[in-house]
């Protein structure tokens, strides 16, 4: 039960990161390797602030959240934006804004390097997390926080993005963007906002993990989006479902590897599990076999 | 017509390169005629950027402490002047290569500072031997670095200090051992796999868990409560900076209250985001400021009063390092690549007081006593 609860933890880490990921590709159709950094910076901003002056833990995560916000907007307005002007069509736009992306986030890594000197980083706040013990389970009150954000921000993304007027549209940009602009939706508004949701999803993300591992490293935001991709991946890309399900199935193989005592084989195992699955059903769990995003 | 052409641009270059080579009228430090030049240009192929930055920039600092101290003293002759050319490594092995090449091209340069991890020092290493410039490794601790008469190592390997650490363990009547260690960290591998087991061995102590992870694994949470449930006497925690700082609060939330021994890595301020998670955490290092010894009170002193902070043992890297070279060049005469080898290996044979105290050498490699210390509210201090 334990290493449920664990596996719990760990798969709400990896959906809240992915989630914006999953929104920004699965929609209007930009796979933003920049999101790391925007992850990491989000929370080095709340380190930075929580410095001079200790904070409560929702004000980090405010600042985390409106950094996250303002650093995704910026890279879709200085970066992407251009690049999908000048490219002939999205398909064209695509491996550029991946390298475009890259590129992007070399920027906050080498400022927060340059800053910390590559020394993990934590805040200083107000919130000292508790344990609980219940039925013989351990349970820190970050952890709970985190299981519980990560269920309502993916569930809540879902449902938005299936019920809602705003998610129709951007689905509705994701399967033919020629025709759903015709129909009167402003893509331009559109991609700048869902890019602004994914940075503050980044920054929640930011400012949770870090309260939940103590302090972070510059790095920590690279080796997550390996994760989400392979989530996104594994769930269907354009399926905010799939990324749900996704999150907890990497998270379940990585955490039965750790209770084998396997540390070593984490990637190599989880990855393999991923490789499996897609080999039988290569659209992602709930991805649909047609290859359109929505 | 054109064959002639081209053997004329192919002299052309050759005569060029040469000229490039040669040295213009014995003031640089590389010209190998004897004497020591007015100018010693020494490269520094070591991280400014990337994930190990903190130990490059320290060494940065160290030695340019170190090369203040030299000219001031007009340790080798009033004029004597040490030009230090950084190159960045940016935690690549491959960007490792390339700058040593660089560096090594630069007939200018009389020695190196070679990178500090493992991965990019080992690959380098032959590269030195062939090359035939003496380069002094910081830090890389693991096998494959000093491998011939070119390389030499300021940093002792942590294994070959690590015994007081189990000491310790064994004078808190420690019976019982877990180990959590990054088996894709090299040094870390061969001191969870090999030495640990060995050094408890020998003191009678149980191994009664082995935890490997990777240098990806970022939650601690399965291994923290695999740890709390076995509840041995100490753990033994080989992890690099981040890790530990997360291992340590994951620990404490499972309810692991033993005594946790760790490595230098934590040293240098690294576990300070662990908070009060890292209270009564004891690592050995091979410098701290609660240092004693006459020689590394004074290199605090002297580093403290230049950049008005506290001194890492990354900075006592640098300093010892590039003092090495001195006393080298000033033992030989001669600061030409060969006489600056032949320094290093004749001041290696009779060890010197440094920054870190009490050098001696196995060869060309450092080895220290090693100082234990204990950390509490953000502080050092020695275990006696």
């Amino acid at each position: 039960m334990q290493d449920l609860l664990n596996a719990a933890t760990l798969g709400s880490i990896y959906l809240l990161f992915a989630l914006g990921m999953a929104l920004v590709w699965g929609t209007i159709g930009i796979l933003n390797f920049a999101h790391g950094a925007t992850f990491m910076f989000s929370a080095f901003v709340g380190h930075m602030v929580s410095r001079e002056t200790e904070l409560p833990f929702l004000g980090v995560i405010v600042i985390a959240v409106l950094t996250g916000a303002v650093i995704s907007s910026l890279t879709m307005l200085l970066a992407f934006q251009p690049i999908l002007k000048r490219s002939k069509n999205q398909h064209a736009a695509e491996m550029r804004i991946l390298i475009g992306g890259i590129g992007v986030a070399a920027i906050p890594l080498a400022l927060a390097q340059r800053e910390t000197r590559s020394s993990p980083f934590g805040f200083k706040s107000s919130y000292k997390p508790e344990v609980f013990e219940v039925l013989g389970l351990r349970i820190t009150t970050t952890s709970a926080i985190i299981i519980v954000t990560g269920l309502v921000m993916g569930i809540g993304l879902t449902l938005w993005l299936r019920r809602s007027r705003q998610g129709l549209a951007l689905r509705a940009i994701g399967v033919d963007a020629e025709t759903a602009a015709g129909m009167g939706v402003n893509r331009t508004a559109l991609a700048f906002g869902t890019m602004a949701v994914a940075g503050a999803l980044a920054g929640l993300a930011g400012a949770l993990l870090t309260f939940q591992l103590g302090a972070i490293a510059p790095e920590t935001g690279d080796q997550l989006v390996i994760k989400a991709f392979a989530v996104i991946v594994l769930g269907g890309l354009g399926s905010m479902a799939g990324t749900v399900i996704g999150a907890y199935v990497l998270a379940g193989a990585e955490t039965f590897v750790v209770s084998m005592n396997w540390g070593t084989w984490v990637d190599a195992v989880s990855f393999g599990l991923i490789f499996l699955i897609l080999l039988a059903r290569p659209q992602g769990l709930l991805g649909r076999k047609e290859v359109r995003r929505t | 017509m054109r064959k002639a052409l081209l053997a004329g641009l192919a002299m052309a270059t050759v005569l060029g390169t040469a000229a490039c080579g040669s040295d213009d009228g014995g003031d640089s430090g590389a010209a190998g005629d004897g004497g020591i030049a007015s100018t010693i240009k020494i490269a520094q192929v070591q991280d400014q950027t990337g994930t190990v930055a903190y130990a490059g920039l320290g060494a940065s600092e160290g030695a340019e402490l170190a090369i203040d101290e030299i000219q001031e003293q007009g340790f080798l002759g009033d004029d004597v002047k040490i030009d230090l050319e950084k190159y960045d490594t940016a935690g690549e092995i491959e960007r490792a290569s390339s700058e040593m090449s660089k560096a090594m091209g630069d007939r200018d340069v009389s020695a190196i500072l070679g990178p500090v991890s493992t991965q990019q020092a080992a690959t380098v290493s032959p590269l030195v031997g062939r090359q035939k410039v003496p380069t002094v490794f910081t830090q890389a601790g693991g096998e494959g670095v000093v491998t011939n008469d070119y390389t030499f190592r300021v940093t002792p390997p942590m294994e070959s200090y690590y015994a007081s650490v189990m000491d310790f363990l064994e004078e808190e009547g420690v019976k019982t051992v877990s180990v959590l260690y990054n088996a894709t960290f090299p040094t870390f591998a061969v001191l969870g796999e090999d030495d640990v087991p060995a050094l408890a061995e020998e003191r009678g102590m149980e191994i009664v868990q082995s935890l490997p992870v990777q240098m990806t694994t970022q939650d601690f949470s399965g291994q923290a409560q695999q740890i709390a449930k076995e509840d041995a006497d100490a753990l033994v925690m080989l992890l690099i900076a981040p890790q530990s700082v997360t291992a340590l609060g994951q620990l404490k939330d499972a309810g692991y209250e033993n005594q946790i021994v760790a490595t230098s890595v934590q040293a240098a301020g690294n576990i300070e985001a662990a908070g009060d998670n890292a209270n009564g955490l004891v690592y050995p290092v091979p410098f701290s400021v609660a240092m004693e010894d006459e020689t590394s009170d004074a290199f605090s002193k002297a580093f403290q009063a230049k950049f008005d902070e506290e001194p890492t043992p990354y900075a006592a890297d640098g300093y010892d390092a590039m003092w090495w070279i001195a006393r080298a060049i000033k033992s030989s005469g001669d600061s030409s690549r060969e006489g600056i080898r032949e320094g290093l290996a004749k001041i290696a044979a009779e060890g010197y007081s440094g920054a870190m105290g009490e050098v001696t050498f196995d060869g060309n490699d450092a080895r220290i006593a090693g100082s234990l210390v204990r950390w509490e509210d953000g502080k050092e201090t020695l275990v006696k």
